[in-house]
C-alpha cells in the first residue's frame, strides 16, 4: 500500500555514497585477497554457484524466521533440511557443495548428527561386519540416526555416565537400563523428534568371571540402538525420547533426552572394532590403544578452530560496513558544519572492532594450520605411530577453547558496537550469536579441556629439564630446553625482544611468555606438590599462554612465507599480524612483564602503537572484509549489506515485513479484548494455557 | 501439551546426593544469618510487600510462564498485553503503589506494552509539564483513558540527542506546531510501548521559530485514534519487528507527515515559545532537562545489582548442585565433586558474587546523591511560583550537586551494566550445557537485559563525560582551587605525594584499598590532561584514554561506596558479627580481583609494586576465594529472590534441578506435540497432523 514513507530517502551522505568512498581509498585487491583466503579448494566457486539455486527456492527466504514460535521454527527447520537433501540428488550435488548449500540457509541442521556423529561413529568403532550391515543404511538414508553420550546429570565426564548395558548370558543380549533421572540421556541432537535410530554410550557391565553374580563395569561403550518405530515414528516400547525444549539458540535443532527401562538389544548391537564382549562366554577384551577413541572428538574440536574465522569475519563485515555508515557526532575539534562523523572513525569503536578484523586473519592461518597437524597425525595414527597424537590432542583443545571463545565473544563485541540497532533483528547477529554460544561449553568446555594442555604442557616441560642439553625432540621440547639453558646465563648476556621493531621479536615475546608460564607452574606443580585444583586458575592461564603464542607464530610464518599476494594488500596483512598480537599482548601486559618478555619501556608505549595500527588499517576496513565474500543472503543484515543501503533495509523490515504490524491492539486495561475486534475478551490468548 | 511420560519415568529420582540434600549441607555449613541480611538489603517492609504480591499473582493463569520461550514474536506481545492489563486491573483494585507495581512487574519478569507508560511518559509529563499541561495530559495519562511513549531515538540517531533530524515548527499564524519527519532516518526508532501499544507519545523534535533552530523540545503527539486504535492521518507508526531480546515490549518506529499540534502541546516548564511575541524562551538550566536521565540511570546502577544476582543466584545454586570428575589429588573412591569446589568455577563466580553487593551498595548511594538533590531543588523552589516555572536563581542551589551527579552517574551506568550484563553470560557458561537451556533462566534475563549496555547512551559514548568532568576537576586543582568534593581530594591527595610515591599495603588494609584506587584514577587523569593540554592531542585520538579513565574512576567509586558501606554504623548495627566479617572479605574479593585484572594501570601508575600484584594473584585471591566458598549458598539465598521470578531449573531454592529439567521438558514442551515423518524423500512433514502444513 503506498503512503507517504515510500518518498522519504535517508539523510545525506547516504550508504552507497560513503561505502563507495570507502572501497575507493583502499588499495586492497578484495578479489586477490578472496581468493588467497578461500580459494584453494573451489570454496568461492561452489559459493557462486549455489547461491542463485538456494535464492530461487521460497522455502529459504529468510523473512519471517525470526517471529515463529518454537514448534513453527522447527517444522521449518526440518523442511528445510528435507529440501537440501533432496536437492543433493536433483542437482547431483557433491558432499562439499551439499555443505556450501546449508551454509548459505545458514540453519544448525537436524540432520546434523545422522550425517556427521552417527555415521562417524560406526565408520571408526563398528566392526568389519557391522559396517557392512548398517553403513548402507545410513548412506542411503533408510534409518535415521543420533549420537547419544551426555546425560542430564553427567556432560564432560564420560566416566560418570550412569546408563547402563548388562550382558545377559543366557539370552546373549545386553540390557539397556536408566537406573536413575540423571541417567537420561540429554542434549543428544537429532534424536529429540527425528531420529529413529542412535548410539548409545553405556556402561558396560559384565560378570565377574570369578563370581558371575557378580557384575563389573568396563566402563563406557556405543551401542546402536534402534530407538523409534519405522513405521509410527513412536518411541520403542521401554523407551521414552523427547525434545529437551527450547534453548539459547540451536531452535532447529531437536535435542533430546532419552530414558530406557530394561530394554533388550542384541549382542551385535555393541560397536565392537576394538573392544569385544565374547558372545558364548561373555569376556571382554581391551582395545589396544584406548586413546584412539578420543580420535573424532580431536576431528570435531580441530574442525571447530576452523570454521570460528567464518564466523568471525560475518560479525566483523557487519560491523565495519554499518560503523562506517553510521554517523554519529561532529568531532570536537572539527568543522561543526559538515556531516556527523563516521563512527568507526572513533577510537573507541576501533578498538573493539578492528583488533576483530586482525583475528579473523589470525584464525584464518590457525585454523589451516590445525587441519594439517590434524591431517598428519592420522596419517601417523593409520601407519602405528601414535607419538603426534598427545600434542594434536593438547593443541586441539587448547585452540578449541580460546579460538571459540574469540569467535564467540567477538560476535557480541561487535553486535554491541552498533548499539541499538545491533540489538534488533536486522543486525543479522542474532541467530549467529545465539547459535554460537553454544560452542564455548559444547565438545568439553572451554575451561575444562585447558586443563589438558596444562597437563601436556608440564609433561613437556618435565621431561625438558631431565636432560636440557640433548637436542631437542620436537619444537616444544627444543624450546623448552633452549629456556632452561638460557636460564643459567648471567643477566648481562640476556636481551630483550624488540617487539616494536620486530615481527620475528614478537612471536619469540609470545614464545618466551608461554615458556616461562610452564616453568614456573612446572616447579609448583612437580617440585612444591601444590594441589592441581588450586592450580587451575593458573593452568588456564598457561593454556591461553601456549595458545595466543601457536597463533601468533603460525599468523607470523604464513605471511612470511607466502609468495603470492601484492605488496598493498600483504602490508595491510602484516599490520593485523601486529595489531592482533599487541592488541593482545596489551590484553595480559602483566604476564608479559613479569616473565621479562617485554621491556616495561615498550609496554608503556602499546597503547599508543596499538592506536597508530589501528588508524593504519582503518581505510582498509571496508575491503578487508570484502574480501571474506560472505554473500548478503548469508548475512541476512540490513546493517550489514554490500550496497549499504542500511536505512532502508531496517525501515523495509519493520514496515513491511514484520507480521505483528498486521494487528491492531486494544490498550485499555478495563477490557480484556487483546486484539482490536475479536471481541473475545482475551480468550483466545488464554485458551492454550 | 504432550501426554506425561508412564510411571517407571516418573518413579526415577536423580542419583545421590540429592540436590536437596546438597543445598541442605551447604546451607548448615554456614552460619550467615540470611533473614538479617535480606533485611539489610531490601527493607523488611519492601520483602513483605513482595511476598503478598507473590501469593496474589502466581496463581493467575494468565502469568503463566511456562510456554514464554516457545511462543512466535506475535503470540508473545499479545500474551503479554495480556498481563500487562491484569496487572493494571489489579494494580485499581489494590490500590497498588509505584512501588508496588514495579514490584509486580519484577516478579512477572518480562517488559509488557505499558512499560513505557508507566515510566518514561508519566515522569516526563510530570517533571517538563507545566500545571496546565498536567491537568490536560498527565491527569488522564494516570488513569490510562491516554496511553503514552517516549519517542527519543531515531532511525539514524541514538545517543547524539542534538542530531535528531524530527523538526516542530512555530507557526505564528495559527499559533501552532507543524511535526514533521524531513527523511528517512529521521522515523523515531525504538520507542518502546508505541509499536501496538500506545495513543500518544512525547516526541523530541527540533524546535523552529522563524527559520531558527532552537535544539531538541519534547512535544506531546496523539499518534492513534482513541476509538479505533488506528494510526492518524499523515502519522504512520508500526513496530520494529523481532529483536535479540525484550520481544515482549513493542518497539516502535514513527513517522510525521506534516502534522499540525496546538501550542499547550509542548512541554513548558523550562522552555517555552511565547504565544504572543513568538518569543524563544530560554531554559533556566539546560542540564535540567537531563534529570530524567540521572533518574534513570541511577536505577540502572540499582538494578543491575538485582539483575547481577539473578545469575549469581542461579549459578552459585547449580554449581553446588552438579557433580564433575574427582579431584585428582583426592581419593578416588570419593564421589564426583560439586563444581562449585573448582578454583576455575569458584574465580568465576564469587567474584561476581562480590560484585552483586558491591553494585547494590553503590546504587543505594547514588539514590541518596539524587534524593538529596531533589530535596534541595525542591526547597529553592517556593510553592507559588510553581505556576510560571522554577527560575534560575531557585535551582542554582542544587545544580552543583546534579553536575557531579551527572558525571559519576553516567560513568557508573556504563560500568555497572556491563558488568551486570557480561556477569550474566559468566553465570550462564558457568553452568556448562545445561546453561544453554532456556529453562536455565538464565540466556532469556540476558537477552533482555542487554539492550541497558547500549540505551540511554551507548555506554562508549558516555565515559567522555566523565573524563570531560574529570579534566575540569584537575585543571582546578592544579590552579590552586580548594579540593571541596571528594574528586579534587584524590587529585590533591595525588599531587601532594606524586615526588615521594604511594606505598598503599593493599593487602592489609581496607582503607589502602580504596585509597590505591583512587591514585590510579588520579594519575591516569593527569595523563589524560598532559596529552591534552600540553600535548595538544585531538579530543578524538584521545577517546580510548578517557574510556580507560572513566572505568578506572567508576571503580573507584564502587570500590569506595562498597567500603563505606560495610564499615557504616548501619551495618554493623544489623549484622552479626560473623556476616559482617564477611561483607568485608566480599569488599576484598571485589577490589583486589578487580585490581588483578586491571594490573598494568595499578603497576605503571606506581600505586602498587609487581610483587604486590604477584602476591594478590597467587594468594590473596585464592585465600578469599577459600574463605567466601561455604558461605556462597547463603549469601545468594540473603538476596531472597523467589523462585517464581527466577523461573530457572537450575537455580531453585530446593536444589530439585534435574526433576525440573525434565519436567519442564516432558510435560511443557509443545515441540513434543509433533511427531515427524524424517525421510527426506517424504514430503508429508508430520505423521499426526493430516492437514498440510502451514509452512
Amino acid at each position: 500500500m503506498p503512503d507517504f514513507t515510500d518518498n522519504l530517502r535517508p539523510s545525506q551522505p547516504d550508504g552507497p555514497t560513503t561505502l563507495a568512498r570507502e572501497r575507493q581509498k583502499s588499495n586492497i585487491a578484495t578479489e586477490e585477497l578472496g581468493q588467497h583466503l578461500l580459494g584453494s579448494d573451489g570454496f568461492l566457486v561452489r559459493q557462486a554457484r549455489i547461491l542463485p539455486i538456494i535464492q530461487q527456492e521460497p522455502l529459504f527466504s529468510k523473512d519471517q524466521q525470526q517471529n515463529l514460535s518454537r514448534p513453527e521454527r522447527f517444522k521449518l527447520g526440518v523442511a528445510r533440511a528435507k529440501l537440501l537433501r533432496q536437492m543433493k540428488d536433483t542437482h547431483k550435488w557433491s558432499h562439499l557443495e551439499y555443505q556450501m548449500a546449508e551454509y548459505l540457509v545458514d540453519d544448525v541442521s537436524p540432520y546434523f548428527l545422522h550425517m556427521e556423529m552417527f555415521i562417524t561413529t560406526i565408520r571408526e568403532q563398528a566392526s568389519e561386519e557391522q559396517q557392512a550391515h548398517w553403513l548402507p543404511l545410513i548412506e542411503l538414508w533408510k534409518i535415521i540416526g543420533a549420537y547419544a553420550q551426555t546425560e542430564l546429570g553427567h556432560g564432560s565426564n564420560v566416566r560418570g555416565l550412569e546408563l547402563e548395558a548388562r550382558w545377559d548370558n543366557r539370552t546373549k543380549e545386553f540390557v539397556l537400563h536408566s537406573p536413575t533421572l540423571t541417567a537420561s540421556k540429554w542434549w543428544n541432537g537429532s534424536l529429540g523428534r527425528l531420529a529413529n535410530h542412535a548410539i548409545v554410550v553405556a556402561q558396560l557391565l559384565l560378570p565377574d568371571p570369578s563370581s558371575p553374580d557378580q557384575y563389573v563395569s568396563h566402563g563406557p561403550h556405543p551401542f546402536i540402538v534402534q530407538v523409534r518405530d519405522m513405521k509410527t515414528h513412536q518411541p520403542l516400547n521401554g523407551i521414552v525420547v523427547g525434545d529437551i525444549g527450547p534453548k539459547y539458540g540451536y531452535i532447529t535443532m531437536d535435542n533430546a533426552y532419552m530414558l530406557f527401562d530394561q530394554f533388550r538389544i542384541p549382542h551385535s548391537a555393541m560397536l565392537s572394532r576394538y573392544s569385544k564382549v565374547d558372545l558364548n562366554t561373555g569376556i571382554y577384551t581391551k582395545p589396544e590403544k584406548p586413546a584412539l577413541v578420543y580420535g573424532s572428538l580431536t576431528y570435531v574440536r580441530s574442525n571447530m578452530v576452523h570454521r570460528a574465522r567464518l564466523v568471525l569475519a560475518r560479525a566483523v563485515t557487519v560491523a565495519v560496513r554499518y560503523s562506517s555508515v553510521r554517523r554519529q557526532f561532529q568531532d570536537r575539534d572539527g568543522d561543526k558544519t559538515g556531516p556527523e562523523m563516521s563512527v568507526l572513525d572513533y577510537p573507541t569503536v576501533q578498538i573493539r572492532i578492528l583488533p576483530l578484523l586482525a583475528t579473523t586473519f589470525a584464525l584464518h592461518y590457525t585454523g589451516l594450520a590445525m587441519q594439517t597437524v590434524y591431517k598428519n597425525a592420522r596419517q601417523d595414527i593409520e601407519e602405528g605411530n601414535f607419538n603426534s597424537l598427545a600434542h594434536m590432542h593438547s593443541m586441539s583443545s587448547g585452540l578449541k577453547s580460546l579460538c571459540t571463545i574469540f569467535a564467540a565473544d567477538g560476535i557480541e563485541t561487535c553486535r554491541r558496537a552498533m548499539g541499538g540497532h545491533g540489538f534488533g533483528g536486522g543486525s543479522g547477529l542474532i541467530q549467529v550469536n545465539n547459535d554460537y554460544l553454544s560452542k564455548p561449553t559444547v565438545e568439553g568446555d572451554n575451561w575444562m579441556i585447558t586443563q589438558q594442555v596444562a597437563a601436556y604442557v608440564i609433561k613437556k616441560m618435565t621431561a625438558a629439564v631431565g636432560s636440557p642439553d640433548t637436542p631437542g625432540i620436537d619444537e616444544t621440547d627444543a624450546r623448552f630446553k633452549e629456556f632452561i639453558r638460557n636460564k643459567r646465563r648471567p643477566e648481562s648476556e640476556k636481551r630483550t625482544y624488540d617487539i616494536l621493531n620486530s615481527d620475528l621479536d614478537i612471536v619469540k615475546s609470545f614464545e618466551l611468555r608461554a615458556t616461562a608460564m610452564a616453568s614456573s607452574t612446572k616447579l609448583i606443580r612437580v617440585i612444591k606438590k601444590r594441589n592441581w585444583n588450586s592450580l587451575l586458575i593458573q593452568l588456564h592461564k598457561l593454556s591461553r599462554a601456549q595458545s595466543e603464542s601457536i597463533i601468533v607464530a603460525t599468523f607470523f610464518d604464513a605471511l612470511s612465507n607466502d609468495k603470492t599476494l601484492s605488496a598493498p594488500t600483504k602490508n595491510v596483512l602484516w599490520d593485523c599480524y601486529r595489531l592482533f598480537a599487541l592488541y593482545s599482548m596489551e590484553n595480559e601486559s602483566f604476564e608479559f612483564l613479569r616473565t621479562n618478555a617485554v621491556s616495561q619501556t615498550d609496554l608503556d608505549s602499546l597503547a599508543s602503537r596499538v592506536q597508530d595500527l589501528m588508524a593504519r588499517i582503518r581505510p582498509h576496513a571496508v575491503t578487508l572484509v570484502d574480501s571474506w565474500m560472505i554473500p548478503d543472503y548469508l548475512l541476512d543484515s540490513a546493517l550489514g549489506r554490500y550496497d549499504g543501503r542500511v536505512y532502508e533495509d531496517l525501515f523495509n523490515r519493520a514496515h513491511r515485513l514484520n507480521p505483528l504490524n498486521r494487528i491492531t491492539f486494544n490498550p485499555n486495561y478495563w477490557e480484556d479484548e487483546i486484539v482490536k475486534g475479536s471481541g473475545d475478551n482475551g480468550r483466545g490468548i488464554l485458551s492454550k494455557l | 501439551m504432550p501426554s506425561p511420560p508412564p510411571d517407571w519415568v516418573k518413579a526415577l529420582k536423580p542419583s545421590g546426593p540429592q540436590g536437596s540434600e546438597l543445598l541442605h549441607q551447604e546451607r548448615a555449613q554456614s552460619n550467615v544469618d540470611v533473614e538479617r541480611l535480606s533485611e539489610l538489603l531490601h527493607t523488611k517492609e519492601t520483602l513483605e510487600r513482595r511476598a503478598s504480591l507473590l501469593a496474589l499473582l502466581q496463581p493467575e493463569k494468565v502469568f503463566d510462564k511456562s510456554q514464554n520461550h516457545s511462543l512466535g514474536r506475535v503470540e508473545r506481545l499479545q500474551r503479554s498485553l495480556a498481563k500487562a492489563k491484569r496487572l493494571q486491573q489489579l494494580a485499581e483494585e489494590h490500590k497498588w503503589s509505584m512501588q508496588e507495581l514495579h514490584a509486580a512487574n519484577d516478579l512477572i519478569g518480562e517488559p509488557t506494552p505499558y512499560g513505557l507508560h508507566a515510566s518514561m511518559f508519566l515522569v516526563t509529563l510530570r517533571e517538563q509539564g507545566t500545571p496546565e499541561q498536567h491537568k490536560l495530559f498527565l491527569e488522564r495519562a494516570e488513569k490510562y483513558e491516554i496511553i503514552g511513549c517516549y519517542a527519543q531515538t531515531e532511525l539514524g540517531h541514538g545517543s547524539n540527542v542534538r542530531g535528531l533530524e524530527t523538526t516542530a515548527t512555530w507557526n505564528s499564524n495559527d499559533k501552532t506546531f507543524t511535526i514533521n519527519s524531513p527523511t528517512l532516518t529521521a522515523s523515531k526508532w525504538w520507542i518502546g510501548s508505541l509499536g501496538r501499544t500506545a495513543n500518544h507519545a512525547v516526541v523530541m523534535a527540533q524546535l523552529f521559530i522563524d527559520g531558527k533552530n532552537y535544539g531538541p523540545h519534547p512535544f506531546v503527539v496523539q499518534v492513534r485514534d482513541l476509538e479505533t486504535h488506528q494510526p492518524l492521518d499523515n502519522v504512520y507508526v508500526g513496530d520494529i519487528g523481532p529483536k535479540f531480546g525484550y520481544n515482549t515490549m513493542d518497539n516502535g518506529f514513527l513517522l510525521f507527515n506534516n502534522v499540525k499540534i496546538p501550542h499547550v502541546n509542548m512541554l513548558a516548564r523550562f522552555c517555552q515559545v511565547d504565544k504572543e511575541t513568538n518569543q524563544y524562551a530560554k531554559p533556566a538550566m539546560p542540564s535540567l532537562v537531563f534529570g530524567t536521565m540521572t533518574w534513570v540511570r541511577a536505577n540502572i546502577v540499582l538494578d543491575a545489582g538485582g539483575v547481577l544476582a539473578r545469575g549469581v543466584t542461579i549459578a552459585t545454586r547449580y554449581c553446588a548442585v552438579r557433580r564433575q570428575f574427582q579431584d585428582r589429588d583426592a581419593d578416588p573412591h570419593a564421589g564426583e565433586t560439586q563444581v562449585l569446589n573448582y578454583k576455575m568455577v569458584q574465580v568465576r563466580l564469587l567474584p561476581l558474587l562480590a560484585s552483586m553487593y558491591a553494585l547494590h551498595f553503590t546504587g543505594r548511594g547514588m539514590m541518596r546523591l539524587y534524593e538529596e538533590n531533589q530535596s534541595r531543588m525542591k526547597a529553592a523552589s517556593s510553592p507559588d511560583q510553581e505556576s510560571r516555572g522554577a527560575g534560575p536563581e531557585q535551582l542554582r542551589a542544587g545544580a552543583n550537586l546534579l553536575a557531579d551527579l551527572h558525571a559519576t552517574s553516567c560513568g557508573l551506568k556504563a560500568l555497572a551494566s556491563t558488568t551486570a550484563g557480561e556477569g550474566l553470560e559468566i553465570c550462564r557458561r558457568a553452568c556448562g550445557g545445561h546453561g544453554y537451556s532456556s529453562y536455565s533462566g538464565i540466556g532469556p534475563a540476558y537477552a533482555d537485559y542487554l539492550p541497558t549496555l547500549t540505551w540511554e547512551g551507548d555506554n562508549y559514548m558516555l565515559t567522555q563525560q566523565v573524563a570531560r568532568y574529570l579534566l575540569k576537576s584537575a585543571r582546578a586543582v592544579l590552579a590552586g582551587k580548594p579540593a571541596r568534593n571528594d574528586t579534587s581530594q584524590i587529585l590533591q591527595a595525588y599531587l601532594d605525594r606524586r615526588d615521594k610515591g604511594a606505598s598503599f599495603d593493599v593487602l592489609d588494609e581496607d582503607k589502602d584499598i580504596v585509597a590505591a584506587f583512587g591514585w590510579r584514577t588520579a594519575h591516569l587523569t593527569f595523563e589524560a590532561l598532559k596529552h591534552r593540554d600540553a600535548e595538544q592531542r585531538s579530543w578524538n585520538s584521545l577517546l580510548v584514554d578517557f574510556w580507560r579513565l572513566s572505568t578506572a574512576h567508576s571503580q573507584y567509586l564502587m570500590v569506595k561506596n562498597f567500603y563505606e558501606a560495610v564499615s557504616s554504623p548501619e551495618l554493623s548495627g544489623a549484622l552479626d558479627p560473623e556476616t559482617k566479617g564477611l561483607m568485608h572479605q566480599l569488599f576484598r574479593l571485589f577490589s583486589l580481583h578487580t585490581l588483578e585484572r586491571e594490573a598494568a594501570e595499578f603497576f605503571s601508575s606506581g600505586a602498587v609494586t609487581v610483587r604486590q600484584i604477584t602476591l594478590t594473584r597467587t594468594t590473596a585471591v585464592l585465600k578469599l576465594l577459600d574463605d567466601i566458598r561455604p558461605h556462597a549458598v547463603r549469601l545468594v539465598d540473603a538476596w531472597a529472590i523467589p523462585d517464581w521470578q527466577l523461573d530457572s531449573s537450575l537455580g531453585r531454592y530446593d536444589g530439585k534441578v534435574y526433576e525440573d529439567l525434565f519436567r519442564r521438558a516432558s510435560e511443557e514442551n509443545p515441540v513434543n506435540e509433533l511427531v515427524f515423518d524424517p525421510y527426506p524423500w517424504n514430503s508429508a512433514l508430520l505423521k499426526n497432523e493430516p492437514a498440510k502444513s502451514k509452512l
